[in-house]
């Protein structure tokens, strides 16, 4: 019953499961990084390369040791909070390995889930002693204040998805793929890491239910849309990058080929396209509209943060987090 | 730990002592629970990781103990590793068995007042329906365990959490007997799958030992605790609890008649003796939970919007 399952961090009994959608969505911002680490990710590059590279890390990690994705997915936020509550002094690439190294072993022994560090260590070519990942895992424990049981994209899934009230399985099944996929992928993308979980699970199930079922999409939006714990505006922005994030992929793979021009081109959101067509939802369409206003400018920042990183050479790392979905 | 001045030693709790010290810098009262950690190879032990950072997560309600913070302190000797965690709790000065006792005792013996024990119980009922909401089960719910603000009128339940993965023991760290007064009949049948229902079998014998200012089956062993309760509720049948007769720990009892439970509580009223009788229901499945329970006829008195 303690074992620590991401889609249900609080192992929620049957009867009581009302009560639980209730206390994830009020604790879900105290498992989130801070507003400052977003601030430091979208303006200094120490930080971003330094999240890059532990990302990567963290990866080799889960293939050489054939983890789960979601050990994975837990030692990145651990390492999101650590990083936003501690100074991270620069200089010292030991840090990172060694931080990584505790963040994958705290989050495998949430999920009960063995993991040799000396192996994986042994692997990459370089060594730590016992006591200094036990120092780190206690470091780590006391920044975090010990809330290891975080609430992610991955407890709101199940929630949302009663919501669209669907009666095919299979079905039921695509959507949650496809949204998980999107899940994985949104974690490294930095202009996604300021939204909550909730927020990020609503967008990637109905940019997943755009892809595979786009006549159902509508009713599905409406229905996240008038969950009382959703705030519409930030559902709308996220939504927003997130899209962008998955044709920024397909467009930059074209981008292989030739055309460069092609990634440049602002996307135009479907749940804008789908708010100006829809006269009844004018609630939802003067919030596009406000978000068109404000959004052009901020695009573009981000969109120069997103190809600096990108042209990294770390696209490997990226596609590898697809598969893992 | 130099944060905090150590005041006295207030107890033992079932996993180790318990401190009452203060923050030297904001002059908070805290309780320090100290643990020890058996520290390995693989450093900190995956239980105590899971377990603490359960407890985190169920101090957010007001109706459990707050957790303030968790501080750790290792030696290392000799190259082996020691660790003690500190879990620090807010302080609260009295507990439900010494409030009980100051009515039964002392200088002025008196009944709990009815809005009293109505307030206390919906309390103890939201705080075990916010435990079991978590998937957390107590398993030891006793008065003792239960802290109470007496200005606030506020009851809070403490000593959670950290049931699993120790398992409860029967004598404690000083071998003082754990207390066998409200442990539900299907754990003294030796039933290996228990559920939330022996929580509310506890909130049953707290309900009455409230009322009655006196425990409800004040059992010395475990033979003597079942005895004591099928003397009041009558010999358990498998008609009326299916699978009773095959548990591990069964034996031919005697046949007892139930009794009125009214007799037991002669001054609750008779939505209380209902609820009550809800609680201390034999079979486990039909036992009432503590969210059917806020919504019993006997909180409909209470002004429930305070809480």
């Amino acid at each position: 019953m303690e074992y620590f399952d991401l889609e249900d961090p609080f192992t929620s009994l049957k009867e009581h499961q009302s009560d639980s959608i209730s206390a994830l969505f009020s604790s879900e911002s105290d498992h989130m990084p801070s507003l400052n680490y977003v601030q430091c990710l979208k303006n200094n590059d120490f930080y971003v390369s330094f999240r890059q590279e532990a990302i990567s890390l963290i990866l080799q990690a889960q293939y050489s040791c054939n983890l789960d994705p979601f050990t994975p997915y837990l030692a990145v936020n651990y390492m999101d909070r650590f990083i936003s509550r501690q100074e991270i002094p620069q200089g010292n690439p030991w840090v990172l390995r060694l931080l990584v190294i505790a963040c994958i072993s705290l989050a495998a022994k949430m999920k009960e889930i063995h993991f040799s560090s000396t192996n994986f260590q042994r692997e990459e070519g370089f060594i730590f002693d016992a006591q200094a990942i036990q120092r780190m895992e206690f470091l780590i424990l006391d920044a975090l204040n010990w809330r290891m049981r975080s609430v992610t994209p991955f407890s709101f899934i199940c929630f949302f998805i009663s919501l669209f009230q669907l009666k095919d399985p299979p079905l039921t099944q695509a959507l949650k793929d496809r949204a998980t996929d999107i899940i994985f992928q949104a974690h490294n993308e930095i202009n996604l890491i300021e939204f909550k979980p909730s927020i990020i699970a609503a967008s990637a199930l109905l940019l997943a239910s755009h892809e595979l079922f786009p006549l159902q999409f509508p009713s599905f939006e409406t229905s996240i849309l008038s969950c009382e714990y959703v705030n519409k505006e930030e559902l709308l922005k996220c939504f927003n990058a997130m899209q962008e994030m998955v044709i920024n992929e397909v467009s930059e793979s074209i981008v292989d080929i030739g055309s460069s021009s092609n990634s440049r081109r602002t996307p135009l959101s479907v749940l804008e396209c789908h708010c100006t067509k829809s006269e009844s939802e004018s609630t939802i369409s003067t919030m596009a509209a406000a978000s068109t206003a404000i959004l052009p400018e901020k695009r573009e920042t981000k969109r120069r943060k997103v190809n600096g990183f990108c042209s990294e050479s770390n696209r490997v790392h990226i596609s590898h987090i697809q598969q893992c979905g | 730990m130099e944060k905090y001045e150590k005041l006295e030693k207030v107890g033992e709790g079932t996993y180790g002592k318990v401190y009452k010290a203060k923050d030297k810098a904001s002059g908070q009262l805290v309780a320090l629970k100290k643990t020890r950690l058996e520290m390995d190879e693989e450093g900190v032990p995956p239980t105590a990781l899971r377990e603490v950072s359960l407890l985190q997560m169920l101090s957010q309600s007001l109706y459990v103990v707050r957790l303030l913070c968790v501080e750790h302190v290792d030696t290392n000797k000799n190259g082996g590793s020691k660790a003690n965690l500190y879990l620090v709790f807010e302080y609260l000065d009295t507990d439900l068995k010494k409030f009980i006792d100051s009515h039964r005792k002392g200088p002025n013996p008196r009944p709990l007042s009815p809005s009293l024990i109505q307030s206390f119980l919906f309390q103890l009922c939201k705080g075990v329906a916010h435990c079991h909401s978590h998937g957390v089960l107590h398993r030891d719910l006793k008065p003792q365990n239960l802290l109470l603000d007496k200005e606030k009128g506020i009851l809070k339940i403490a000593d959670l959490g950290l049931g699993r993965a120790f398992t409860v023991p029967l004598k404690s760290y000083t071998h003082e007997i754990v207390t066998l007064w409200y442990r539900a009949p299907e754990v003294l049948l030796g039933s290996t799958h228990y559920s939330t229902a022996v929580d509310m079998w506890s909130v049953g014998c707290i309900f009455a030992e409230m009322v009655r200012r006196q425990a409800l089956f004040p059992g010395d062993s475990e033979f003597q605790q079942l005895l004591h309760i099928f003397r009041l509720l009558g010999t358990p049948t498998e008609k009326q609890w299916p699978g009773v007769t095959s548990l591990k720990d069964w034996h031919v009892y005697p046949m007892w008649e139930p009794q009125n439970l009214a007799r037991a509580v002669p001054t609750l009223s008779a939505d209380g003796v209902d609820l009550l009788s809800q609680m201390l229901k034999y079979n486990p499945a039909e036992r009432i939970s503590a969210k059917a329970a806020m919504d019993h006829p006997y909180f409909d008195s209470l002004d429930k919007s305070q809480f």
